[in-house]
Parts: C-alpha cells; sequence; structure tokens
C-alpha cells in the first residue's frame, strides 16, 4: 500500500515522455543528428562549404580530403592513446614524449641491424614499461596523475637525449622494411589510417559494450561511488595507464616510420593537439564523456580547418588561432547546455525536444 | 483559527486563504508566486506570510516546491510574471532581485572547508583592509571573535573548517550569512539538519532561538516533523508545487501535518512487520571490529534479521558499515565470515566478500550524477550482464527494468539522466544497484537520509519484505526513526563498542536515545 502511496505523490514530478529506446526509428535517427550530440559534424559541415567557397579550385575535391586524413593519422592515434585513461580521469601528460621515445629506440635499433619485427616488438615493450611506470607512480604511490606524468614526462625525454644525443637519428637502412610501416599507400591513402580505424573500433568497443568501459567512466566521474559500489578503482587506472603507454609507443612508432627516423622532437607537437581533440570530441555523441567517435570527429574538424587555411594560404598564426577559438566555443556551449538543463531540472534531455521539433 | 486553508487539504490552497495572519505586519509578505520550467509548474501560485519573530517552517516532500521557492527568494530562479513580494513592507522583484534584510543559509552551507573560520566568514562580509588593500589581520580577528561569539561556539578560528564538527560549520554559516545584519529580516535556513547528527541538532536550536530572540524571523526548511514541533511557530505545508496551507504548529500533531504533506493518512509510527529470527542461521558473523571510532565489535546477524546499528557522533555506529562491507580503508581491522559460502574468517581490510553497501552520504558516495538511472542501476551488477567482458545490453535492461518496477522508481525511463529524480527515488535507484548483486547481506548507512516521508515508508516496505525473503540487513542511522520502524534488534554502540542490545519489540523511542546517549536508566 505505502508504495502506491508513493507512486502516487510522486506522479506531479514525473515526466513520462517517449524514451530514446522507445521511439520510432526517424525520431531515434533525429535524435542522434540533434546539435548537441553532433554539433561538431555541423561545425565540420560549415567549415567545408566555407574553404569550397574560399579556395574552389584546390579544396573540394577528393585529394584534399585524403590528404586531411593522411595528414591527421598520427594526430588521431595521439588522441585515441589517451582517451582511455581521460575516461577514468587519469591525465597521461607524458604520452607525446613515450611517442618520440619509441620512435628513436625503434629506429636506434634498426639502425643497430636489429631485424624489423624484434625492434617493434622492443618498441612497444618501452612503451608498456613507460605505461607500467606511469601506473605505479600515480596508482601505487598515489601522486596526482597531472603532476605525476609531467614527472615521467621529463624522465622520458632524459632518456631521450641521452641515446640520441639530440641529433636526429637517420640511415639507408630506415628506408627499408621500416618505412613500410607509415608509408606504405593504397588508394591514395596511408596505412595509419587504418590503424586510427582499428584502434578507435576497439576502443569503442571497449568504452561502450564491455563492462570494464561502464566502469572506467564510473570511475571517472565519481571515484568514491565507483569504489564503494565495488568497481576496482585503482585496478582500472592502473590499466588505463599501462593501455595509453602501449597505444603512445605503438603511434610513437608509426609516427617514425612515417618520418623516416628517429627525430629526438618527433612527438612533442602532438600533445597540445592530442588533448584538444579528445576534449572536444567528449562534447560529441556522448556528452560528457571521453568516447572514440567524438575524438575522431574532433580530429577530423581541426583538421580540415587547419588543411583549409593552408590552401586558403592564411597566415601561419591562423591554425593555432582556429584550433583555440573552437575549443572555448566547443566547451561553452556544452557549458552552456549544461546550465540550462541542470537549471530545467526536472526534464528530461533537450534532444527530444529538438528531434520531435 | 488554526486550518486556514478553507479548501479541502487535498484540494490546494482555496481561494481566500491565510485568514490568520497575525496582527502586525508580516516581515515577508509573498502572494501569486508560481514558477513554471519546461514542461512543469515547479510552483503554482504559493502565498506566504512570515510574522516577525516567528520561526515558520517550510515543510513538504521532495518535489513539492519548498527548493523552488527558496531559490526563488534567493532570486536563483526567476519567478512567473504576476508575482508580489514585500519585505518589511518595502515591494522587491522577487527572483530578481534579494533585499538585504533577506539572509540564506544554503543546505550545502556554502563553505570553502580547506579555508578557517576566519577566511570564510570574511569572504562573505569583507575583509577589513588598510592603506593599499593590506588586509589588517589583528582587526579580522577581532571582528571574526566578536560575531562567533554571539553563538556561543567553540572553535579554533584559524584550522580549516574541515577539522570542525558539522554544527560548528552550520553556526559559521549562520554567522557569516547574518554579517552586517541590522535587526528585522528573515533569515532562511534550507534543510539545515540534513548533514548534522542527533545530539548536535540541540545545539542547532539554541542558536536559532538565538536568532529569533535577536529580533530576526526564520523560515526553517526541513524534512524532519520532530524538528517543525520542537521549533516551529507556524508551518506552511507545500504539495505538488502548492500550498496546502498555513498552519499553528501547537494545534497540529504529526499525524495530521504527515497527512498534509502526503496528501493522504500516511503513518509517520510506521513500523514494519519483521520477526526476529532466532532459530535462522547465523548470516554474518564479525569479530574485533577496529577502524575510525571502533574499538572492537562483535556481532552476528541471523537470515531474515534487519539489525539496527544506533550511536552518536564519533561513536562509531556510521564507520561500521563501511568497516563491514570491505569499503573503509586500510586502518580497519577485524575478521568478518559469512558462514553462507565458507567457514573462513577473512581480514575486513584484505576481504572481498562483496556484501553490498548503501552509503551514508547519496550524493558524493553513491550516485553517478552523469549517468542514467539505468546505469547506476547496473553498476555492481555489470559482471554478471554477458560474457568475456562483453556488456549485454539486453540483460542489462532486463535487470535494470525489473529492479525498477520492484522498487516503484519513479523516473522517465532508464535513459533518464538520475539528477532528473528526487532524492528518494534516487535513493531506491542506490537500493537496486545494491540488491542487483544478488546479495545474502546487505548492509545500509542512513537509508533514508533526504529521504521524503512517502517515500520513506515505501523503502521501509521494501527492506522488510526483502527481510522476510531471507535477506540479513544491518542498518545503521542516525535517525531513530528508521531503527524504530524496521530492525529486529538493536546494537547501541557508545565509544566505539557495543554498549547494549536491545530488542525492538516493544521498544520505544525515548529508550532508545537514552541508551544512546549513554544515560542512566
Amino acid at each position: 500500500m505505502s508504495v502506491n502511496v508513493d507512486e502516487r505523490v510522486s506522479t506531479p514530478t514525473e515526466h513520462r515522455e517517449p524514451g530514446r529506446g522507445t521511439g520510432t526509428p526517424t525520431s531515434r535517427w533525429m535524435s542522434r543528428l540533434a546539435v548537441d550530440k553532433v554539433g561538431a559534424i555541423y561545425v565540420w559541415i560549415a567549415i567545408i562549404v566555407v574553404f569550397s567557397i574560399w579556395v574552389p579550385e584546390t579544396f573540394p575535391n577528393i585529394t584534399t580530403a585524403k590528404q586531411i586524413l593522411n595528414s591527421n593519422a598520427i594526430t588521431a592515434l595521439a588522441a585515441l592513446s589517451v582517451t582511455i585513461p581521460l575516461a577514468a580521469r587519469v591525465f597521461d601528460l607524458s604520452f607525446a614524449l613515450n611517442m618520440t621515445l619509441c620512435g628513436v629506440a625503434v629506429a636506434h635499433f634498426v639502425v643497430d641491424g636489429v631485424p624489423l619485427i624484434p625492434a617493434v616488438g622492443l618498441g612497444v615493450l618501452i612503451g608498456l614499461a613507460v605505461g607500467l611506470i606511469n601506473a605505479t607512480v600515480v596508482v601505487g604511490m598515489k601522486i596526482d596523475s597531472f603532476i605525476a606524468t609531467l614527472a615521467t614526462g621529463s624522465l622520458i625525454q632524459a632518456l631521450i637525449t641521452l641515446v640520441t644525443n639530440d641529433t636526429p637519428i637517420s640511415d639507408v637502412k630506415l628506408a627499408g622494411g621500416f618505412s613500410k610501416i607509415g608509408q606504405t599507400t593504397s588508394q591514395g591513402l596511408i596505412l595509419p589510417v587504418l590503424y586510427v580505424a582499428v584502434v578507435a573500433l576497439g576502443i569503442w568497443y571497449l568504452l561502450e559494450h564491455t563492462a570494464t568501459g561502464r566502469r572506467l567512466y564510473a570511475v571517472g566521474f565519481n571515484q568514491d561511488a565507483a569504489k564503494l559500489a565495488g568497481v576496482k578503482v585503482r585496478r582500472l587506472q592502473f590499466l588505463a595507464l599501462v593501455t595509453s603507454g602501449v597505444l603512445a609507443g605503438t603511434s610513437g612508432i608509426v609516427l617514425a616510420s612515417i618520418l623516416g627516423g628517429g627525430s629526438p622532437t618527433a612527438g612533442t607537437p602532438y600533445l597540445l593537439p592530442g588533448f584538444a581533440a579528445v576534449f572536444l570530441g567528449a562534447t560529441q555523441l556522448k556528452n560528457g564523456r571521453f568516447n572514440a567517435g567524438g575524438t575522431l570527429i574532433a580530429v577530423l574538424l581541426l583538421g580540415t580547418g587547419t588543411t583549409g587555411l593552408g590552401l586558403a594560404n592564411a597566415p601561419q598564426w591562423s591554425g593555432s588561432l582556429f584550433v583555440g577559438v573552437v575549443l572555448i566555443a566547443a566547451l561553452m556551449v556544452t557549458g552552456l547546455q549544461r546550465r540550462t538543463t541542470l537549471a530545467a531540472r526536472p526534464v528530461p534531455d533537450k534532444s527530444e525536444d529538438l528531434a520531435s521539433a | 483559527m488554526v486550518d486556514t486553508s478553507h479548501a479541502d487539504p487535498r484540494g490546494g490552497p482555496g481561494p481566500a486563504t491565510l485568514a490568520d495572519t497575525p496582527g502586525p505586519q508580516p516581515v515577508l509578505h509573498v502572494r501569486n508566486l508560481s514558477k513554471t520550467f519546461p514542461g512543469t509548474r515547479a510552483l503554482d501560485d504559493v502565498e506566504l506570510d512570515i510574522a516577525p519573530g516567528e520561526v515558520h517552517a517550510l515543510m513538504g516532500q521532495n518535489g513539492s516546491g519548498k527548493s523552488t521557492l527558496i531559490k526563488l527568494l534567493a532570486a536563483y530562479h526567476s519567478a512567473d510574471p504576476g508575482a508580489h513580494a514585500e519585505l518589511e513592507g518595502v515591494p522587491f522583484e522577487v527572483g530578481r532581485s534579494v533585499p538585504d534584510g533577506l539572509r540564506f543559509v544554503h543546505q550545502d552551507l556554502g563553505l570553502i572547508l580547506e579555508l578557517s573560520a576566519q577566511d570564510n566568514l570574511a569572504l562573505h562580509g569583507g575583509f577589513a583592509r588598510g592603506f593599499g588593500g593590506r588586509v589588517l589581520w589583528r582587526q579580522q580577528e577581532t571582528e571574526t571573535r566578536r560575531v562567533l561569539a554571539a553563538f556561543d561556539v567553540d572553535l579554533d578560528i584559524h584550522r580549516p573548517l574541515a577539522a570542525a564538527t558539522p554544527v560548528q560549520r552550520t553556526v559559521v554559516a549562520i554567522a557569516a550569512a547574518l554579517q552586517g545584519w541590522e535587526g528585522g529580516g528573515v533569515l532562511v535556513l534550507d534543510e539545515p539538519t540534513a548533514v548534522l547528527p542527533h545530539d548536535e541538532v540541540e545545539r542547532l536550536f539554541e542558536v536559532v532561538a538565538e536568532v529569533r530572540r535577536r529580533g530576526m524571523s526564520v523560515l526553517y526548511v526541513s524534512h524532519r516533523m520532530d524538528e517543525i514541533f520542537q521549533l516551529a511557530d507556524r508551518v506552511t505545508v507545500l504539495r505538488g508545487g502548492r500550498r496546502v496551507g498555513t498552519y499553528d504548529v501547537s494545534a497540529l500533531d504529526s499525524r495530521t501535518l504527515a497527512g498534509r504533506m502526503v496528501g493522504d493518512d500516511v503513518d509517520p509510527d510506521f513500523r514494519a512487520t519483521v520477526v526476529a529470527q532466532v532459530d535462522q542461521p547465523v548470516t554474518l558473523e564479525a569479530r574485533g571490529i577496529r577502524g575510525k571510532w571502533l574499538r572492537g565489535v562483535d556481532l552476528e546477524t541471523r537470515a531474515g534479521e534487519i539489525l539496527g546499528i544506533a550511536g552518536l557522533a564519533g561513536a562509531g555506529a556510521l564507520e561500521l558499515p563501511y568497516v563491514l562491507a570491505g569499503k573503509a580503508d586500510a586502518h580497519a581491522s577485524g575478521e568478518i565470515r559469512l558462514p553462507n559460502s565458507s567457514p573462513d574468517w577473512h581480514d575486513v581490510s584484505k576481504a572481498r566478500l562483496d556484501i553490498p553497501l548503501v552509503p551514508a552520504d547519496r550524493q558524493t558516495e553513491a550516485v553517478v550524477a552523469e549517468f542514467s538511472v539505468g546505469e547506476n542501476i547496473s553498476l555492481s551488477a555489470l559482471r554478471s550482464l554477458g560474457r568475456r567482458g562483453r556488456l549485454a545490453a539486453k540483460a542489462e535492461a532486463a535487470l535494470v527494468e525489473s529492479w525498477s518496477e520492484r522498487l516503484g522508481v519513479v523516473s522517465a525511463g532508464p535513459s533518464a539522466p538520475i539528477s532528473t529524480l528526487s532524492g528518494g527515488n534516487q535513493q531506491k535507484v542506490i537500493l537496486a544497484r545494491c540488491l542487483a548483486v544478488g546479495p545474502r547481506v546487505l548492509v545500509m548507512c542512513e537509508p533514508t537520509a533526504g529521504v521524503d516521508i512517502g517515500t520513506r515508508v515505501s523503502i521501509y516496505q521494501i527492506i522488510a519484505d526483502l527481510a522476510a525473503t531471507g535477506l540479513t540487513v544491518i542498518v545503521a542511522s542516525s535517525d531513530e526513526g528508521d531503527l524504530l520502524a524496521l530492525c529486529t534488534r538493536i546494537l547501541v554502540l557508545r565509544d566505539g563498542v557495543v554498549a547494549e542490545e536491545l530488542a525492538a519489540d516493544g521498544l520505544t523511542k525515548n529508550v532508545l536515545i537514552r541508551a544512546i546517549e549513554g544515560a542512566e536508566q
């Protein structure tokens, strides 16, 4: 009887609207395409239109599209490698230096005459080792991940300088099998574009369709609640950092192959674009959650903009300006949306209204 | 003269009400106050009159519009057009501006716990500053002591508030809100006792009395009915966004008041019918439990039993559940075993017995605010949903559906954000999460904190029904009502050890409170 009382009393606050799962197929698709979920795609389309009008001779063609995919493959790999730790709210600021380290290490091994496959294997192991060290420092020693990975990054930098003496590693041996890892082309696309697809698919599956993924998000959103709900918080954070170590290391090896040698500063330029793309990606598809699809959309959006600016002969500084403006705008729009939804609660997700509009 | 709403209480306020506005001009006078959110009318044509120097209670269940009313007064939300408000005869635009005579202490107190009492007061009232913006620390300190002295609070004003007791923090928040106050006006206290242990509530009442003695009226929002009877002169009851009526507290009893809030005769003295299970098998044994406040607790529970844990703050009652569930920090020690699954004793700090816990603080320890209702329910049971780590969406949906239904969770569906649910429904979600793992033993801490009375009774009933099917429940609560309503047996902790064991049969609230406080019987 008491349960009935409660049901009836709570009725005023009840808002039964067609849930996302129960809508017609059309409305479900409409809600998936709602501005607050894939806003970046609309911005991306707008950018494509703008550049198609601005530089009609060079921009709107398949070659440019392929060029955008090719030149952003490494940025995408870099961003994807920090997606998992960020989902659990753990920063890995050392990932860019880890990329450099693994790149120069494999280049070094190849030059020293180590066969290709063991050399790459060793490189991946180095990435794994970096991940293990990060995980030990952050989870084992309970040091804040932001500072901890900044510190391990410095250690990695020391190692890089030790190995390379700050001079790029180049040798004819690197032009052989090693260069094929990143430079093999098919249909105008380089092989790393395929790697991106594979890694993104893997991360998507992990975060969306496994219990581990759900637990990673729970840890990221409310660590205490996750722990009290029986989630093994520390183990997940540990594994997340190990995964990002391996992924960043692998990305670094691919990068070295594309560059055709081991540059002691190869990874550094990917630090900020990588994080920018992941954070922008977290505002897409699954609002507030770091996710693979959103990350890819973000990389493409930022990459298209900078490529377009390059083709339009815009000044050098415009690329960075563009990335900064897009990031602030995206995060501001998301923040605004969240505030309005919070202020208007209890009301279901806005996307339903947009979808039916 | 008592029931000012001439209309049937179920039908909401009548046309012309508030007949018994006391002789003097009200301090705060509000008419036609409404607030519409997209899709819902949170507050519908509400009126409120607060007499000078009175403690005026505002009551209602979750979702009744209490918080909306407070947020309108604090100009956090804007009101629908047509509202009229006056403070001490001076009209103001409610929802747009806050007159100086209206002061607020919100539920979360608005304090910065990393900072000292002195800094917190200065952040509200301004720093004493000298030439070049230099803070005059000595003067600041004198001012802080002067402000706090009025409330007779013993507190190191230089230590971070994190080290202060909850009631000390509340007092600092009240003092901060009252800075620069010049008499008259209204102090709004929004659920000030929600986080206070029982023995500290009295202390807060003294502070409220002090505020009233200084000539300020108090608008006091609370869930707890006994407080209203102890403290308030009049009470305004809201239900479903409408004003049910304003009543003299002296002419009400708790049953009538509960009826006004719920709109039906809900029994505030509800007792679940749980039978003591002396001949059932033992389901959990613990011995030598030590940890924060705990200095060696032994206990034993049987199938179908609801064991209560009571105690003052610092007695260890609210810490014990965490240790039993294996969720305390490494400092906890002691041994535990579940004879059903294995005869072995386990170290509580290392045991992985998977005993689910309903934590004390729903917002910080239980709810994952960014998750949907469904994701919150399934969080602990993910392992059972699918194979080799793959999460089977259908199995998850079925689990969520069945538990939402069994516990009567009211929501817009499994994909609705959990933040859109009322406190009581969120608590049901957390309960569902714990039950979804199919436990033999369930541990709960403060099971009905911030839950309105209607939902509270339905939560009691759910727990009692589960116990009837053989589940063992251990309930720790600082609310004696929970323990009396549910338990078959109550362990009273004092100074970290079991001081008394009471059979719940025939136990009265007074006896229980005396036992908790350790008074001679």
